[in-house]
């Protein structure tokens, strides 16, 4: 039991994939030593001397070179094989890898970017997520240094390899810097600082067409960092689409926000133990036997300082990049509306509450039905439907903070936000997420004034609700569909759900 | 998941297939972790270390130390998978190993009676080991520490289940 890749703790199993690379390496080890066999292996072979060499490469930081010199000479399929290994040994084993490994598990992806290896964009992708947002511990600010150090000076492989690491690191530093910046006196963290920052300037100047990709999420995340000089000139730039952007075939900031972000970039700031975590929640735990779950997960992901922020990550990962499927919504599993509410009421600081409702409401203010997915916008949909009446304050606060985004959020471009947030409503019932308004233009708990507000929004637009709301506010006109109540399990259509 | 880490499963069957002395060690791995698992409802007090299974920890009580210098210290755990509850004594330097949130695999593990309550525990023959945490179901209601067991009209070895003396843990009462 000598030759360990990892922490474990008394009583802890070992490790089924740190157990299958060291057998791997015990077998094969009089193999790993120079001169190295001739042989062209079997493919059976190939993959126990893959492992073996990572085992080696990971465990003898002595013999690192003479590892890779190996694995060279091996290699017939582009690396591919050695880089899922060392994937799943990230994923599933780098929170408790002992720290020199950590080193050599930075080296090796160096190399592995070097020769251009298959699924190298993958790994990186792999290690960003492992960077703990609101983490100033030594170790989790030594994987930013070292991450924003690879990106940087290997800009022009990965631009080779696959561009979209580049944008993939820009929303894990922008997220990271809104972090970083919020520590006022911690010299550590100068430096890596200023590296982020030359690293996010470096991607939006020289590759802004990559950048558009993002879509709506790059404003949200770049309006957290305008009190930064460099920030705010480039933000500048934009709103007025002048400068350097404008020869790029930039149209406008609107072009960012009718272009929904892939959710891929949603799993970025999400550790995949965390997202592990979260999926089981949501498929797995009954309503009503769930708060054990919760205090765990609290527990472990929410309540150590700085911690919280990534509740505003969690909430978009919830909103965008986990949709469950008709079977799960009408189950009693608890739904991703009531985990919304409960990160909501977890949230200690303004900012982060703030944040966290703006990344709820995000989708609401740029829906566009052609585009957008229903499945974004209807967990705050039901959140306030379903808060009505014991926790009429987030009905409240929920609706007040979507008329205050509709009314400040940019109001160069009210009219598409007018136009976002009256196509959520109306499709949240066309599509049958709740069954009608009534239940707020007529919801004797809510406050008359947000009432009214809400009233006079549905009434101006020009959309197929309006005409429903007016027979529906006049007494004695409900219409109601037949068993219809606005509590009922929605059934959102199944063409809707994807 | 858009971030996929490849299937590896095709290329380790090969392997088995590849090495002799590669598959001696699958076999006794297979052996030691596919051991036929029993869940919590089907347990039977006996006076045997031979229950094989799998469950979470829920809570635990404070720590009862019985000897001066620590050493025989007991602490009282609820424990839980998909079909039912039961109460688990930890033993010794496990009482501080696990937390609420662990999943527990329990080897060679004996059901019976310590000073008139029916435990579950890891006994001087078997074993527990954290293999996970956080991704299990539970349920709290049947409890197999809160059953009347009457040893059996039929078999005079073995016990059956007479009443349910309550639902739930009386010890760990249901906290939300």
């Amino acid at each position: 039991m000598a030759l360990k890749l990892m922490q474990i703790a008394p009583h802890e199993a070992e490790d089924p994939t740190e157990l299958s690379l060291r057998q791997a390496f015990e077998l094969l080890e009089p193999k790993l030593r120079p001169p190295f066999s001739l042989t062209i292996p079997k493919p059976q072979e190939y993959s126990l001397l893959n492992k073996a060499i990572l085992y080696g490469v990971l465990y003898e930081c002595h013999l690192g070179k003479t590892h890779i010199k190996h694995l060279h000479a091996i290699v017939t399929d582009g690396y591919g094989l050695f880089v899922s290994f060392l994937t799943k040994v990230v994923n599933e084993l780098y929170v408790k890898l002992l720290e020199p490994l950590k080193c050599q598990l930075i080296w090796v992806t160096k190399e592995l970017i070097d020769v251009l290896a298959v699924g190298v964009d993958g790994l990186l992708v792999c290690l960003l997520r492992q960077i703990v947002g609101g983490d100033f511990s030594d170790g989790n600010l030594w994987l930013c240094f070292e991450m924003v150090n690879i990106l940087l000076t290997k800009w022009d492989c990965l631009l080779e390899v696959e561009s979209m690491i580049l944008t993939s690191g820009l929303y894990t530093y922008l997220r990271l810097l809104a972090d970083h910046c919020r520590q006022l006196s911690n010299p550590k963290l100068e430096a890596l600082k200023q590296l982020e920052i030359d690293f996010c300037i470096k991607v939006l100047k020289e590759q802004f067409p990559l950048c558009l990709k993002i879509g709506r999420d790059l404003v949200r995340l770049l309006q957290d960092l305008v009190h930064l000089p460099k920030f705010r000139a480039i933000w500048k730039d934009l709103v007025l689409n002048q400068g350097e952007f404008k020869s790029l075939g930039f149209s406008g900031i609107a072009q960012l926000y009718i272009t929904r972000t892939p959710s891929q970039y949603m799993l970025l700031r999400i550790t995949p133990e965390m997202e592990a975590q979260l999926r089981f929640l949501l498929t797995h735990v009954k309503l009503g036997s769930h708060k054990r779950h919760q205090a765990w997960f609290a527990k472990k992901f929410l309540c150590k300082p700085n911690r919280e922020t990534v509740i505003v990550d969690i909430v978009r990962f919830i909103c965008c990049a986990h949709h469950p499927p008709n079977e799960i919504i009408q189950s009693d599993v608890i739904p991703r509306w009531a985990v919304i509410g409960w990160l909501l009421k977890s949230c200690t600081k303004n900012y982060v509450e703030a944040n966290a409702k703006l990344a709820l409401l995000y989708d609401w203010l740029f829906f566009e039905e052609r585009v957008d997915n229903i499945m974004n916008i209807e967990p705050a949909m039901l959140l306030m439907v379903y808060s009505i009446p014991r926790y009429i304050d987030i009905t409240h606060t929920l609706l007040e903070f979507l008329f205050l985004l509709m009314d400040n959020y940019d109001a160069e471009h009210y009219d598409i936000l007018v136009k976002g947030v009256s196509s959520s409503f109306s499709v949240c019932v066309k599509k049958g997420v709740i069954r009608s308004l009534d239940v707020l233009t007529s919801c004797d708990a809510l406050s008359p004034i947000l009432k009214e507000r809400l009233c006079r929004f549905l009434l101006g637009t020009k959309f197929e609700i309006s005409g429903k709301l007016k027979q529906a506010r006049l007494p004695g006109h409900f219409e109601r569909v037949k068993n219809s109540t606005c509590m009922e399990t929605p059934t959102p259509s199944p063409e809707s759900m994807r | 998941m858009s971030f996929k880490v490849a299937d590896l499963s095709s290329a380790s069957l090969l392997e088995t297939q590849l090495n002799s002395s590669i598959e001696s060690i699958s076999e006794k791995q297979s052996k030691d972790t596919y051991r036929e698992m029993v869940a919590l409802k089907d347990i039977v007090p006996a006076a045997q270390n031979n229950i094989d299974t799998r469950f979470i920890l829920l809570d635990k009580a404070s720590m009862n130390t019985s000897s001066s210098q620590g050493q025989n210290k007991t602490c009282l755990a609820l424990v839980a998978d998909e079909t039912a509850a039961v109460h688990f004594q930890l033993w010794g330097e496990e009482c501080d190993a696990f937390e609420p949130g662990d999943i527990i695999h329990l080897s060679n593990g004996i059901f019976s009676y310590s000073r008139n309550s029916l435990l579950l525990r890891a006994g001087k023959r078997g074993k527990i080991e954290k293999v996970g945490e956080f991704t299990m179901a539970y349920v709290e209601t049947p409890n197999m520490s809160e059953i009347r067991w009457v040893p059996d009209p039929n078999s005079s070895h073995k016990y059956i289940q007479e009443a349910v003396i309550s639902p739930h843990s009386r010890i760990f009462p249901p906290k939300y």
